[in-house]
């Protein structure tokens, strides 16, 4: 089990090492210690190193919240997105580009990213309440209900918002809804690495008390494990660290449903360190997904939520097939 | 009772889901030691009860003490480390091995940050060898036959280091081989001091493995003595609603029972 998670750290580590140099043109290496960098290390300072760190990040915070989710929800093919957070992300969006503003946060937080975690905010609180509404407490049946229920609802407002709209502000609109990476200096990676501690450390905290809520819900609580609190702190805490996820980079699908499942293959089902495999694992990932997306139609980039969703949808339909281990 | 240490003392227990009333005015009390078979028909409201017992269901009205201490005043952790369970849903889908499974139970006397101990260790290792699964401990739960997931899902029971088991409809889905493999390690486990309380639908292993049996009909207890007087004066047909015939096998200290509607 160690050596396994050693092996996806050095892979982890590898991905983040050689992805910088790596774009529309190659950056050698040498050029950090040459001295004769100029405008190539400049793209490398300010604009590669902070997006594989971003991308890494946010691969990371997703493989775990989608480990989480899935633990929580049973269900295989759980994942962060499934519950209306992006879509509700996504209305922020929209709604800030249609109203034609432009500001932000202290000059360091996009307006759009405070915008989106202000709609990712407003869907997890009409979760909750609609969640917590059955019988007082927190419903995971209602949970998924509403959320399916609340993709479509934020979906069609998004379209709405989109149809009104000018050719500039609906192409603006549809790019944010595909997820990119796309950064200038570390402020986002900075601003993604308290979610990311966190999540980390709750699916630490939380790993042996996954391990038997996922054996059902009445052996955990026979086991000790105060099922009530965990499934509050679980919820909340996964929907609010995709909710800023999704404000930085947009929504990027399917990464939190794949990691997790390739990461039981190589770790094992214990949480704990699933969830340490997960973050190495997804970082990594969403690195390479991103450094396709900037190969694949050099000079022009594809968004990265086109490719993991490709590659998401393929592995989806492979779940289904196989049962969903 | 009289003179033993009362381990659980329930007290006008009642239970209600949704505005229904489930268990109705239940008061009963079992030994340190002892083994109390609960027998009703379908719906009786049996697992429910014991699910009051074990803290799963909250109590609507009245109380159940553990030890002394009132179920509701206590945590799930308090009160894992007072129960364990045999729960009746199958495990034919748990991620784990059986050795994994059972190191899973010793959660609730682990500190939140640290991972097994030495004492987790060898707990673990009792229950398997207790339970006669040591030689399945690296197999995963879900490849093993139905009586030998029941006795590594007993066995991982035993890992939690209880003084109480509660067994919920033990020997459903075994065949006859194994149901007297089940009873057996049980009666054993019994013998070694553990509190059993045990639900089953089936009058004859209440008959024949427990020393007291707890009749629950319409969500009400009707009926409680030892397992040799249930036999007597009717009781079985007026908790069942059908007649019954008793068998005694020869050398046998108590008789079966077989609905009369069935022998031909």
């Amino acid at each position: 089990m160690k050596k396994r998670i050693f092996a996806l750290f050095v892979f982890s580590a590898l991905v983040l090492c050689f992805a910088p140099f790596v774009g529309a043109q190659f950056i050698a290496p040498s050029v950090l210690w040459s001295g004769s960098g100029g405008a190539a290390l400049e793209i490398l300072r300010q604009l590669r190193l902070p997006r594989v760190l971003l991308g890494w990040s946010t691969g990371a915070t997703l493989a775990v919240c989608g480990l989480i989710f899935q633990a929580l929800f049973r269900n295989p093919l759980a994942s962060p997105d499934m519950l209306g957070v992006s879509m509700g992300a996504a209305f922020g969006a929209v709604t800030y580009i249609r109203l034609g503003l432009a500001f932000s946060l202290l000059g360091l937080i996009s307006g759009i990213s405070v915008f989106a975690f202000g709609g990712s905010f407003l869907a997890i609180m009409l979760l909750y309440l609609a969640g917590s509404m059955r019988r007082g407490a927190l419903s995971l049946s209602s949970l998924l209900l509403t959320g399916v229920a609340l993709n479509f609802l934020f979906g069609s407002v998004n379209m709405i918002i989109q149809y009104s709209g000018g050719y500039t502000d609906t192409f603006r609109m549809m790019r944010w809804t595909m997820g990119g990476l796309q950064t200038v200096g570390f402020v986002s990676f900075w601003s993604s690495l308290p979610g990311l501690a966190a999540i980390m450390l709750i699916g630490w905290l939380t790993g042996p008390q996954l391990d038997l809520f996922v054996c059902g819900e009445e052996l955990a609580v026979s086991r000790g494990v105060s099922v009530k609190r965990l499934r509050k702190l679980l919820f909340l805490s996964v929907s609010f660290v995709v909710g800023v996820s999704v404000a930085l980079c947009g929504p990027i699908g399917f990464v939190g449903l794949m990691c997790p499942h390739i990461c039981r293959r190589l770790t094992g089902d214990a949480h704990r360190e699933l969830s340490i495999a997960c973050a190495l694992f997804g970082g990594a990932f969403l690195v390479l997904c991103d450094t396709a997306a900037r190969l694949l139609w050099a000079p022009t980039e594809i968004p990265v939520g086109i490719i993991t969703s490709c590659l998401g949808s393929l592995f989806f339909i492979w779940l289904l097939v196989h049962d969903g281990r | 009772m009289s003179g033993a240490e009362k381990l659980i003392d329930v007290r006008s227990l009642s239970y209600s889901i949704g505005g229904k009333s489930v268990l109705s005015d239940i008061s009963f009390s079992v030994a340190r030691g002892g083994f109390l078979a609960i027998i009703g028909p379908n719906g009786a409201g049996k697992s429910t009860l014991l699910k009051c017992l074990g803290g799963l269901n909250e109590t609507t009205e009245g109380e159940v003490f553990i030890g002394g201490r009132g179920v509701r005043s206590m945590s799930e952790r308090d009160i894992a480390r007072r129960v364990a369970w045999l729960h009746q849903s199958g495990g034919d889908r748990l991620p784990f091995t059986v050795r994994q499974f059972a190191m899973l139970s010793r959660y609730p006397w682990r500190p939140v940050l640290s991972g097994a101990s030495s004492e987790d260790e060898a707990f673990v290792a009792e229950a398997l060898r207790g339970a006669g699964v040591e030689k399945l401990a690296e197999r995963r739960i879900s490849t093993l036959s139905g009586g030998e997931r029941q006795r590594a899902l007993l066995a991982a029971a035993l890992a939690q280091g209880t003084d109480m088991l509660f067994l919920d409809e033990p020997t459903s889905f075994l065949d006859y081989r194994h149901q007297v493999d089940m009873m057996a390690l049980i009666e054993e486990i019994n013998g070694r001091g553990m509190t059993v309380l045990m639900v089953t639908h089936d009058i004859n292993l209440a008959l024949h493995g427990a020393g007291d049996i707890l009749a629950v009909k319409d969500g009400r207890a009707v009926w409680r003595g030892s397992a040799g007087d249930i036999c007597e004066d009717g009781v079985l047909s007026d908790i069942f609603e059908t007649d019954f015939e008793f068998f005694r096998a020869a050398g046998g200290e108590r008789p079966y029972a077989v609905p009369r509607g069935i022998i031909r």
